[in-house]
Protein backbone atom coordinates (compact mmCIF):
# COMPACT_ATOMS: atom_id res chain seq x y z
CA UNK A 1 0.00 0.00 0.00
CA UNK A 2 1.54 3.50 -0.95
CA UNK A 3 -0.29 6.49 0.40
CA UNK A 4 0.54 10.02 -0.49
CA UNK A 5 0.08 13.23 1.24
CA UNK A 6 0.99 16.25 1.29
CA UNK A 7 1.79 18.81 3.81
CA UNK A 8 1.66 22.41 4.52
CA UNK A 9 3.63 22.93 7.69
CA UNK A 10 6.11 21.13 10.15
CA UNK A 11 2.96 20.84 12.62
CA UNK A 12 1.26 18.56 9.79
CA UNK A 13 3.73 16.39 8.95
CA UNK A 14 4.00 15.40 12.60
CA UNK A 15 0.46 15.01 12.60
CA UNK A 16 1.11 12.37 10.01
CA UNK A 17 3.43 10.90 11.81
CA UNK A 18 1.48 10.59 15.19
CA UNK A 19 -1.37 9.06 12.75
CA UNK A 20 1.71 6.59 11.55
CA UNK A 21 2.99 5.88 15.05
CA UNK A 22 -0.54 4.80 16.27
CA UNK A 23 -0.90 2.07 13.89
CA UNK A 24 2.87 0.51 14.63
CA UNK A 25 2.92 -2.85 16.62
CA UNK A 26 6.61 -3.11 17.56
CA UNK A 27 9.05 -4.14 15.49
CA UNK A 28 8.70 -2.44 12.36
CA UNK A 29 11.61 -0.50 10.31
CA UNK A 30 10.69 2.69 9.18
CA UNK A 31 13.19 3.79 6.67
CA UNK A 32 13.70 7.57 5.17
CA UNK A 33 14.76 8.73 1.92
CA UNK A 34 14.55 12.48 0.83
CA UNK A 35 17.24 15.21 1.08
CA UNK A 36 18.50 17.29 4.22
CA UNK A 37 16.01 20.12 5.48
CA UNK A 38 13.08 18.15 4.07
CA UNK A 39 11.61 17.14 7.78
CA UNK A 40 12.96 13.79 8.20
CA UNK A 41 13.66 14.80 12.09
CA UNK A 42 10.42 16.61 12.28
CA UNK A 43 8.39 13.16 11.07
CA UNK A 44 10.84 10.95 13.84
CA UNK A 45 9.32 13.81 16.41
CA UNK A 46 5.85 13.24 15.58
CA UNK A 47 6.25 9.11 15.94
CA UNK A 48 7.70 9.82 18.66
CA UNK A 49 5.32 11.92 20.32
CA UNK A 50 2.56 9.33 18.71
CA UNK A 51 4.11 6.44 20.71
CA UNK A 52 4.05 8.56 23.66
CA UNK A 53 7.20 9.55 24.30
CA UNK A 54 7.61 12.64 26.10
CA UNK A 55 11.02 13.59 25.90
CA UNK A 56 13.62 15.71 23.22
CA UNK A 57 13.87 14.40 19.56
CA UNK A 58 16.89 14.86 17.55
CA UNK A 59 19.08 14.53 14.47
CA UNK A 60 21.23 11.31 15.74
CA UNK A 61 23.88 13.39 13.91
CA UNK A 62 27.07 12.91 15.80
CA UNK A 63 25.29 9.81 18.03
CA UNK A 64 24.28 7.72 15.36
CA UNK A 65 21.39 5.98 17.76
CA UNK A 66 19.38 8.17 19.75
CA UNK A 67 16.99 5.84 21.92
CA UNK A 68 13.44 6.98 22.74
CA UNK A 69 12.47 5.07 25.72
CA UNK A 70 9.42 5.16 27.80
CA UNK A 71 6.45 5.58 25.08
CA UNK A 72 4.11 2.70 24.17
CA UNK A 73 7.26 1.53 21.92
CA UNK A 74 10.49 2.14 22.35
CA UNK A 75 11.79 4.20 19.13
CA UNK A 76 15.29 4.03 17.77
CA UNK A 77 15.98 7.08 15.28
CA UNK A 78 19.43 6.21 13.31
CA UNK A 79 21.20 8.26 11.36
CA UNK A 80 23.06 6.10 8.65
CA UNK A 81 25.23 9.18 7.17
CA UNK A 82 28.44 8.16 8.24
CA UNK A 83 28.04 3.92 7.63
CA UNK A 84 30.39 2.96 5.40
CA UNK A 85 30.09 -0.90 5.62
CA UNK A 86 28.47 -3.88 6.98
CA UNK A 87 31.50 -3.97 9.80
CA UNK A 88 30.34 -0.08 10.54
CA UNK A 89 26.93 -0.86 10.82
CA UNK A 90 27.35 -3.85 12.54
CA UNK A 91 28.71 -1.84 15.60
CA UNK A 92 25.62 0.55 16.11
CA UNK A 93 24.32 -2.76 16.93
CA UNK A 94 21.24 -1.92 14.55
CA UNK A 95 20.91 -6.05 14.20
CA UNK A 96 20.52 -5.71 18.31
CA UNK A 97 17.90 -3.04 17.74
CA UNK A 98 15.93 -5.28 15.56
CA UNK A 99 15.18 -7.80 17.60
CA UNK A 100 13.83 -5.42 20.56
CA UNK A 101 10.79 -5.47 19.83
CA UNK A 102 10.82 -1.56 19.32
CA UNK A 103 10.56 0.90 16.07
CA UNK A 104 13.09 1.26 14.22
CA UNK A 105 13.52 5.09 12.41
CA UNK A 106 16.73 5.19 9.92
CA UNK A 107 17.96 8.58 8.35
CA UNK A 108 20.13 7.91 5.01
CA UNK A 109 19.26 4.76 4.97
CA UNK A 110 19.97 4.77 1.83
CA UNK A 111 23.62 3.49 3.22
CA UNK A 112 22.35 0.56 4.16
CA UNK A 113 19.60 -0.53 1.66
CA UNK A 114 20.58 -4.65 1.43
CA UNK A 115 20.30 -4.31 5.62
CA UNK A 116 16.77 -3.43 5.38
CA UNK A 117 14.06 -5.84 6.26
CA UNK A 118 11.64 -7.23 3.77
CA UNK A 119 8.93 -5.70 5.24
CA UNK A 120 10.63 -1.82 5.87
CA UNK A 121 7.97 1.12 5.47
CA UNK A 122 9.41 3.54 3.79
CA UNK A 123 9.17 7.15 3.94
CA UNK A 124 9.95 9.77 0.94
CA UNK A 125 9.79 13.65 1.57
CA UNK A 126 9.85 15.29 -1.54
CA UNK A 127 9.78 19.52 -1.53
CA UNK A 128 7.06 21.37 -3.09
CA UNK A 129 7.58 24.83 -2.05
CA UNK A 130 9.24 26.38 1.38
CA UNK A 131 6.43 25.36 3.11
CA UNK A 132 5.09 22.57 1.73
CA UNK A 133 6.11 18.58 1.55
CA UNK A 134 4.72 15.49 -0.37
CA UNK A 135 5.45 12.95 1.87
CA UNK A 136 4.96 9.25 0.27
CA UNK A 137 4.02 6.40 3.14
CA UNK A 138 4.79 2.83 1.57
CA UNK A 139 4.10 -0.13 3.48
CA UNK A 140 5.02 -2.68 1.32
CA UNK A 141 2.77 -5.49 1.13
CA UNK A 142 2.75 -7.13 4.07
CA UNK A 143 1.59 -4.03 6.14
CA UNK B 1 40.00 -24.00 41.98
CA UNK B 2 36.90 -22.00 41.30
CA UNK B 3 36.23 -20.80 38.17
CA UNK B 4 33.66 -18.17 37.52
CA UNK B 5 32.23 -18.22 33.90
CA UNK B 6 30.29 -15.65 32.12
CA UNK B 7 28.00 -16.03 28.73
CA UNK B 8 25.93 -13.74 27.01
CA UNK B 9 26.75 -13.85 23.72
CA UNK B 10 23.08 -13.13 22.54
CA UNK B 11 19.85 -13.47 23.54
CA UNK B 12 20.47 -15.65 26.69
CA UNK B 13 22.83 -14.36 29.63
CA UNK B 14 24.12 -16.80 32.58
CA UNK B 15 27.23 -17.16 34.87
CA UNK B 16 28.35 -19.91 36.85
CA UNK B 17 31.15 -20.73 39.32
CA UNK B 18 32.79 -24.18 38.84
CA UNK B 19 34.35 -25.73 41.68
CA UNK B 20 36.89 -28.23 40.29
CA UNK B 21 34.94 -29.57 37.57
CA UNK B 22 31.88 -28.99 40.08
CA UNK B 23 29.28 -26.50 39.45
CA UNK B 24 28.61 -24.84 42.89
CA UNK B 25 26.56 -22.46 41.35
CA UNK B 26 24.77 -21.48 37.95
CA UNK B 27 22.12 -18.34 36.97
CA UNK B 28 20.54 -18.39 33.81
CA UNK B 29 18.05 -16.26 32.47
CA UNK B 30 16.42 -15.65 28.74
CA UNK B 31 14.04 -13.47 29.21
CA UNK B 32 14.90 -10.60 26.67
CA UNK B 33 16.23 -8.38 28.61
CA UNK B 34 19.19 -6.17 28.52
CA UNK B 35 22.35 -7.47 29.48
CA UNK B 36 24.00 -4.19 30.43
CA UNK B 37 21.40 -3.96 33.26
CA UNK B 38 21.04 -7.55 34.21
CA UNK B 39 24.19 -9.58 34.39
CA UNK B 40 26.46 -7.75 36.78
CA UNK B 41 23.74 -8.24 39.47
CA UNK B 42 23.05 -11.90 38.75
CA UNK B 43 26.57 -12.37 39.31
CA UNK B 44 26.78 -9.87 42.22
CA UNK B 45 23.60 -12.64 43.60
CA UNK B 46 25.22 -15.57 42.56
CA UNK B 47 28.59 -15.01 44.66
CA UNK B 48 26.84 -13.88 47.81
CA UNK B 49 23.80 -17.01 47.34
CA UNK B 50 26.88 -19.41 47.20
CA UNK B 51 29.05 -17.33 49.90
CA UNK B 52 31.88 -17.12 47.42
CA UNK B 53 34.25 -14.05 47.41
CA UNK B 54 35.34 -12.64 44.16
CA UNK B 55 39.07 -13.18 45.94
CA UNK B 56 38.06 -16.97 45.83
CA UNK B 57 38.32 -17.28 42.47
CA UNK B 58 41.33 -18.45 40.53
CA UNK B 59 40.23 -17.30 36.90
CA UNK B 60 37.32 -16.04 34.81
CA UNK B 61 36.36 -17.36 32.20
CA UNK B 62 34.03 -15.69 28.97
CA UNK B 63 32.74 -16.56 25.99
CA UNK B 64 34.26 -13.98 23.50
CA UNK B 65 32.38 -14.75 20.04
CA UNK B 66 30.70 -15.75 17.86
CA UNK B 67 27.83 -13.45 18.62
CA UNK B 68 25.85 -10.48 19.00
CA UNK B 69 28.05 -7.28 18.98
CA UNK B 70 26.32 -5.77 22.16
CA UNK B 71 26.56 -9.19 23.88
CA UNK B 72 29.88 -9.96 23.81
CA UNK B 73 30.65 -6.24 24.26
CA UNK B 74 28.54 -6.13 27.78
CA UNK B 75 30.12 -9.33 28.57
CA UNK B 76 33.76 -8.61 27.79
CA UNK B 77 33.57 -5.43 29.17
CA UNK B 78 32.06 -6.83 33.03
CA UNK B 79 34.83 -9.12 32.73
CA UNK B 80 37.60 -6.92 31.71
CA UNK B 81 36.37 -4.81 34.73
CA UNK B 82 36.37 -7.86 37.41
CA UNK B 83 39.46 -8.85 36.46
CA UNK B 84 41.53 -5.37 36.12
CA UNK B 85 40.01 -4.64 39.48
CA UNK B 86 41.32 -8.03 41.02
CA UNK B 87 44.48 -8.82 38.84
CA UNK B 88 42.37 -12.14 38.10
CA UNK B 89 43.30 -13.99 35.09
CA UNK B 90 40.85 -14.18 32.46
CA UNK B 91 40.02 -17.87 30.20
CA UNK B 92 38.51 -16.50 26.77
CA UNK B 93 36.51 -19.11 25.60
CA UNK B 94 34.27 -19.45 21.89
CA UNK B 95 30.44 -19.47 22.41
CA UNK B 96 30.31 -22.87 20.72
CA UNK B 97 32.39 -24.97 21.99
CA UNK B 98 31.24 -24.09 25.24
CA UNK B 99 27.99 -25.36 24.04
CA UNK B 100 29.83 -28.81 22.98
CA UNK B 101 30.48 -29.57 26.57
CA UNK B 102 26.32 -30.16 27.62
CA UNK B 103 26.80 -33.26 25.13
CA UNK B 104 30.06 -34.96 26.96
CA UNK B 105 28.36 -38.12 27.89
CA UNK B 106 26.96 -38.91 24.33
CA UNK B 107 28.28 -40.00 21.76
CA UNK B 108 27.41 -37.95 18.82
CA UNK B 109 28.14 -34.84 16.37
CA UNK B 110 26.67 -31.92 17.93
CA UNK B 111 26.09 -29.04 15.94
CA UNK B 112 26.06 -25.93 17.95
CA UNK B 113 24.56 -22.98 15.95
CA UNK B 114 23.49 -19.41 16.86
CA UNK B 115 21.48 -17.20 14.92
CA UNK B 116 23.01 -14.69 13.24
CA UNK B 117 19.63 -13.42 11.15
CA UNK B 118 18.88 -13.54 7.73
CA UNK B 119 19.25 -17.00 7.37
CA UNK B 120 22.78 -16.90 8.42
CA UNK B 121 24.20 -18.82 11.37
CA UNK B 122 27.11 -19.27 13.64
CA UNK B 123 28.10 -22.42 13.44
CA UNK B 124 30.87 -25.06 14.94
CA UNK B 125 30.55 -28.90 14.59
CA UNK B 126 32.17 -30.97 16.95
CA UNK B 127 32.87 -35.25 17.35
CA UNK B 128 31.75 -36.55 21.49
CA UNK B 129 32.84 -40.22 21.50
CA UNK B 130 33.32 -41.60 24.90
CA UNK B 131 34.09 -38.24 26.76
CA UNK B 132 36.11 -36.66 24.23
CA UNK B 133 35.43 -33.50 22.17
CA UNK B 134 36.97 -33.26 18.66
CA UNK B 135 36.70 -30.02 16.80
CA UNK B 136 35.48 -30.98 13.54
CA UNK B 137 35.90 -27.39 11.90
CA UNK B 138 36.60 -23.36 12.70
CA UNK B 139 33.81 -21.41 14.25
CA UNK B 140 32.01 -20.08 11.04
CA UNK B 141 29.23 -17.93 9.92
CA UNK B 142 26.79 -19.03 6.89
CA UNK B 143 24.24 -19.70 5.15
CA UNK B 144 21.38 -22.22 6.37
CA UNK B 145 21.55 -23.98 3.28
CA UNK B 146 25.41 -24.47 3.27
CA UNK B 147 25.16 -25.68 6.70
CA UNK B 148 21.95 -27.99 5.75
CA UNK B 149 24.00 -30.02 3.06
CA UNK B 150 26.94 -30.74 5.41
CA UNK B 151 24.95 -31.88 7.69
CA UNK B 152 22.93 -33.85 5.27
CA UNK B 153 25.93 -36.10 4.39
CA UNK B 154 26.84 -36.38 8.08
CA UNK B 155 23.64 -37.82 8.87
CA UNK B 156 23.64 -40.71 7.11
CA UNK B 157 26.28 -42.07 9.22
CA UNK B 158 26.58 -40.20 13.06
CA UNK B 159 23.58 -39.19 15.47
CA UNK B 160 23.47 -35.58 14.85
CA UNK B 161 22.40 -32.94 17.94
CA UNK B 162 21.70 -29.35 17.69
CA UNK B 163 21.97 -27.09 20.14
CA UNK B 164 22.16 -23.14 20.19
CA UNK B 165 19.78 -19.88 20.55
CA UNK B 166 19.83 -20.58 16.20
CA UNK B 167 18.59 -24.45 16.97
CA UNK B 168 15.02 -24.05 17.12
CA UNK B 169 15.28 -22.49 13.58
CA UNK B 170 17.68 -24.35 12.12
CA UNK B 171 15.74 -27.50 13.18
CA UNK B 172 13.06 -26.83 10.99
CA UNK B 173 15.20 -26.77 7.75
CA UNK B 174 17.07 -30.34 9.10
CA UNK B 175 14.00 -32.11 10.43
CA UNK B 176 13.18 -34.34 7.28
CA UNK B 177 17.15 -36.04 7.58
CA UNK B 178 17.73 -39.04 9.66
CA UNK B 179 19.73 -39.25 13.15
CA UNK B 180 18.99 -35.32 13.77
CA UNK B 181 17.71 -34.49 17.17
CA UNK B 182 16.88 -31.10 18.68
CA UNK B 183 18.63 -30.55 22.09
CA UNK B 184 16.46 -30.94 24.91
CA UNK B 185 15.66 -27.45 26.49
CA UNK B 186 17.78 -27.68 29.32
CA UNK B 187 20.89 -28.37 27.51
CA UNK B 188 19.91 -26.09 24.12
CA UNK B 189 20.86 -22.70 25.09
CA UNK B 190 25.19 -21.38 25.12
CA UNK B 191 25.44 -21.33 28.65
CA UNK B 192 28.45 -20.27 31.20
CA UNK B 193 28.30 -23.63 32.73
CA UNK B 194 29.32 -25.25 29.46
CA UNK B 195 32.23 -22.47 29.19
CA UNK B 196 33.39 -22.91 32.73
CA UNK B 197 33.38 -26.64 32.46
CA UNK B 198 35.39 -25.82 29.37
CA UNK B 199 37.73 -24.21 30.48
CA UNK B 200 37.83 -26.36 33.95
CA UNK B 201 39.34 -28.66 31.56
CA UNK B 202 41.09 -27.45 29.40
CA UNK B 203 43.19 -25.03 31.83
CA UNK B 204 46.36 -26.74 31.23
CA UNK B 205 46.24 -26.23 27.63
CA UNK B 206 45.17 -22.99 26.94
CA UNK B 207 46.83 -19.82 28.44
CA UNK B 208 45.39 -17.51 30.56
CA UNK B 209 45.49 -14.04 29.67
CA UNK B 210 45.08 -10.11 31.43
CA UNK B 211 42.18 -8.26 30.86
CA UNK B 212 44.18 -5.97 28.31
CA UNK B 213 43.88 -8.90 26.01
CA UNK B 214 40.71 -10.25 26.10
CA UNK B 215 38.78 -9.34 23.16
CA UNK B 216 35.78 -10.35 21.51
CA UNK B 217 35.73 -12.57 18.12
CA UNK B 218 33.29 -11.51 15.59
CA UNK B 219 32.89 -13.59 12.32
CA UNK B 220 32.59 -11.95 9.21
CA UNK B 221 28.89 -12.54 7.50
CA UNK B 222 28.19 -14.03 4.04
CA UNK B 223 25.88 -11.30 3.51
CA UNK B 224 29.07 -8.51 3.78
CA UNK B 225 30.21 -9.91 0.44
CA UNK B 226 27.33 -8.18 -0.83
CA UNK B 227 26.70 -4.32 -1.39
CA UNK B 228 25.45 -2.49 1.62
CA UNK B 229 24.50 0.85 0.05
CA UNK B 230 21.63 1.73 -2.21
CA UNK B 231 23.38 1.92 -6.20
CA UNK B 232 23.27 5.17 -7.35
CA UNK B 233 21.28 5.81 -11.06
CA UNK B 234 24.91 6.36 -12.35
CA UNK B 235 25.96 2.72 -10.92
CA UNK B 236 23.16 0.71 -12.31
Amino acid sequence: MNNVLVSNSPAETRRIAQNLASTLRGGETIAFYGDLGQGKTCFVTGLAEGLGFTGEVSSPTFAIINEYIGGRLNLYHFDMYRINGWDDLYSTGYFDYMESGGVLAIEWSENIESALPENTIRITIKRLNDTSRQISIDRGDNN
Amino acid sequence: MKILSVECSAGPASCAIIDDGKILASSFINAHLTHSQTLVPMIINMLSNSATKLSDIDNIAVAVGPGSFTGLRIGISAVKGLCAATKIKCIPVSTLEGMAEHFINKNCIVCAVMDARCNQFYNALFEIKNGNTTRLCEDRALLGNELRAEIEKLSTTTEIIICGDGADLFYKTVSDLPNITLADEHLKFQSAVGIGMFAYKNINFISTISPEELLPTYLRLPQAERELKAKTEAQK
